[in-house]
């Protein structure tokens, strides 16, 4: 009496599936966010005051990015030494590294970069005798290095966890067929440990792009130094900051996209 | 009998000081009125560092101000500039910053009567020899720090190329700035460059040269009630000489 058709309710991709479009899977927080930076950017275009106020603001962006990129290269340099210094079984360096970290890491971002621009270097250069002026006292210089010391502590972490997270067996598969520590650690065990850490890190880079506005104390004129100049004059500080807002969050959106984009080319099929 | 007259000069006193407020018509009914201040512009306003309360010149025309007006000073902490739009936007009643009279402030907030002019100056490292005055300053093109947001800023981009000029968060940070060398010099209005030759900073001179000369006011929302009775007080205290001794105590005297 079995007549009628079974029905295929096991076909993994029944017909017409692709046409069905799940709605809960689209990105609506994506549609509000350029609905949010659409705000700025439509007055910027209508408006004579906005239109002033981002051709003042824009050119801080040179600045924002030499710092974040800067930054994030010593920081990536310094952080590299400092996790391989806090894995050491040595004493002196492996504590000198943990020091090293727990201060940054106890003292806020604002207060080192005060401390170290404003205070610390100063001092020392008056001391040895560098001109503040030169090029290699300018200010420029000093907050992409405060930030990127302090983006060291962080990432030497993440640095660490990466590197723990390459199993033993893939270091003594190394030594096995004769590579020695050094080539261990540069074919083996960093590529395993950046494709892990992928997405810390790029977390990392946001966070400083966004931190580098706080180097605006220092009187560089980055993105927020800008705008606070125009402000400072206009008195426009709805335009002034919502125009450096929508700036900053077009650049982190943009760059996390970037990112995941990366994250996903690198991943292991 | 000499404490007895001093006792009788007193009374006099005192009764002249009521009958005076009595026959004002302006009372304001003991309210309160919220003063802005920066508390970073010495001596202007700034932190007591016995007291650990906030004093200077504005505290005490305030305080003066409002025992003649019958209203109760309390001061709030506000960021420059911002201060500007806050109190346009009527977050604070008032505000005092040793703030210049400009058109382009008039279009957000109103004005009092002017109760000092100011001049600005060059402030350099006391040890300083390359300028003669402050034209030899500008001439020199050399390093020019200020503070964001203020007629010192301007003036300077008037005066200067713009890259020369650091604006700063704060004052003390701009002198900070002149003492360690990334600025060979602080444009500064001569009042508060007196605070910080007074303010244990001997590090710093003025040099010659008076650049331009800017009334100061006090800041109210356009609609503010406060402008009429507060500029009458104003003019009270120019003619019976009160405000003459605030500023020879906070700004010829001054040494925290």
């Amino acid at each position: 009496m079995t007549t009628i058709e079974p029905v295929k309710s096991t076909d993994p991709t029944p017909p017409g599936a692709k046409l069905t479009f799940d709605w809960s899977d689209f990105p609506w927080w994506f549609i509000g966010i350029v609905l949010t930076v659409a705000f700025p950017i439509y007055k910027v275009l209508t408006d004579e005051n906005w239109n002033e106020g981002f051709l003042f603001i824009k050119d801080g962006i040179t600045l924002t990015f030499s710092v974040t990129i800067g930054g994030f290269a010593i920081a990536m340099i310094v952080g590299l030494g400092l996790s391989l210094a806090r894995m050491s079984p040595r004493l002196i360096p492996r504590n000198l590294a943990i020091y090293y970290i727990e201060l940054i890491r106890g003292i806020p971002v604002l207060v080192t970069i005060i401390m170290f621009g404003l205070v610390i270097v100063p001092w020392f250069f008056n001391l040895v005798g560098i001109s503040l002026q030169s090029t290699i006292g300018s200010k420029a210089i000093r907050a992409s290095v405060a930030i990127g010391l302090i983006y060291a502590a962080f990432i030497a972490e993440v640095l660490r966890a990466g590197i723990e997270s390459v199993g033993v067996g893939q270091r003594e598969a190394g030594k096995a067929v004769g590579l020695n520590g050094r080539q261990v650690f540069r074919f083996i065990v960093w590529p395993q440990a950046i494709k892990n850490i992928m997405p810390a890190l790029g977390n990392d880079l946001i966070a400083l792009l966004k931190d580098s506005s706080l180097v605006s104390i220092l009187a560089v004129r980055e993105l927020t130094q800008m705008s606070r100049l125009w402000t400072g004059r206009s008195f426009q500080f709805f335009a002034g900051f919502m125009i450096l807002a929508a700036m900053y969050l077009t650049l982190t959106v943009s760059l996390s996209m970037l990112l995941q984009w990366y994250e996903r080319r690198i991943a292991t099929p | 009998m000499k404490k007895l007259t001093s006792i009788f000069i007193l009374a006099l006193a005192v009764a002249l000081v009521a009958t005076a407020c009595s026959s004002g018509d302006e009372s304001l009914d003991g309210r309160t009125v919220s003063v802005g201040v920066e508390n970073l512009y010495p001596p202007f306003n700034y932190i007591d560092e016995d007291t650990g309360e906030g004093a200077g010149f504005d505290y005490d025309i305030w305080r003066e101000i409002c025992s003649r007006l019958d209203c109760t000073a309390e001061f709030a902490e506000a960021g420059w500039p911002a201060v500007i739009e806050e109190t346009g936007q009527g977050a604070y009643d008032t505000a005092a910053d040793g703030i210049s009279i400009t058109d382009e402030r008039k279009e957000v907030v109103a004005f009092s009567d002017p109760y000092m002019t100011t001049i600005q100056k060059i402030m350099v490292r006391v040890d300083e020899t390359r300028y003669a005055d402050s034209d030899a300053f500008f001439a020199s093109g050399d390093r020019l720090g200020t503070q964001v947001g203020t007629t010192n800023y301007e003036l300077a981009a008037s005066l200067t190329d713009e890259g020369n000029i650091e604006a700063y968060e704060s004052f003390p940070i701009a002198v900070l700035a002149l003492l360690s060398g990334d600025v060979d010099g602080v444009i500064i209005d001569d009042v508060a460059g007196q605070g910080y030759l007074g303010e244990g900073s001997e590090g710093v001179a003025i040099l010659d040269g008076d650049l331009q000369s800017d009334p100061l006011g006090f800041i109210y929302a356009q609609d503010s009630d406060l402008i009429e009775p507060v500029n009458k007080v104003i003019a009270d205290m120019k003619s019976d000489g009160t405000l003459d001794d605030l500023i020879t105590k906070w700004f010829v005297e001054f040494d925290a």
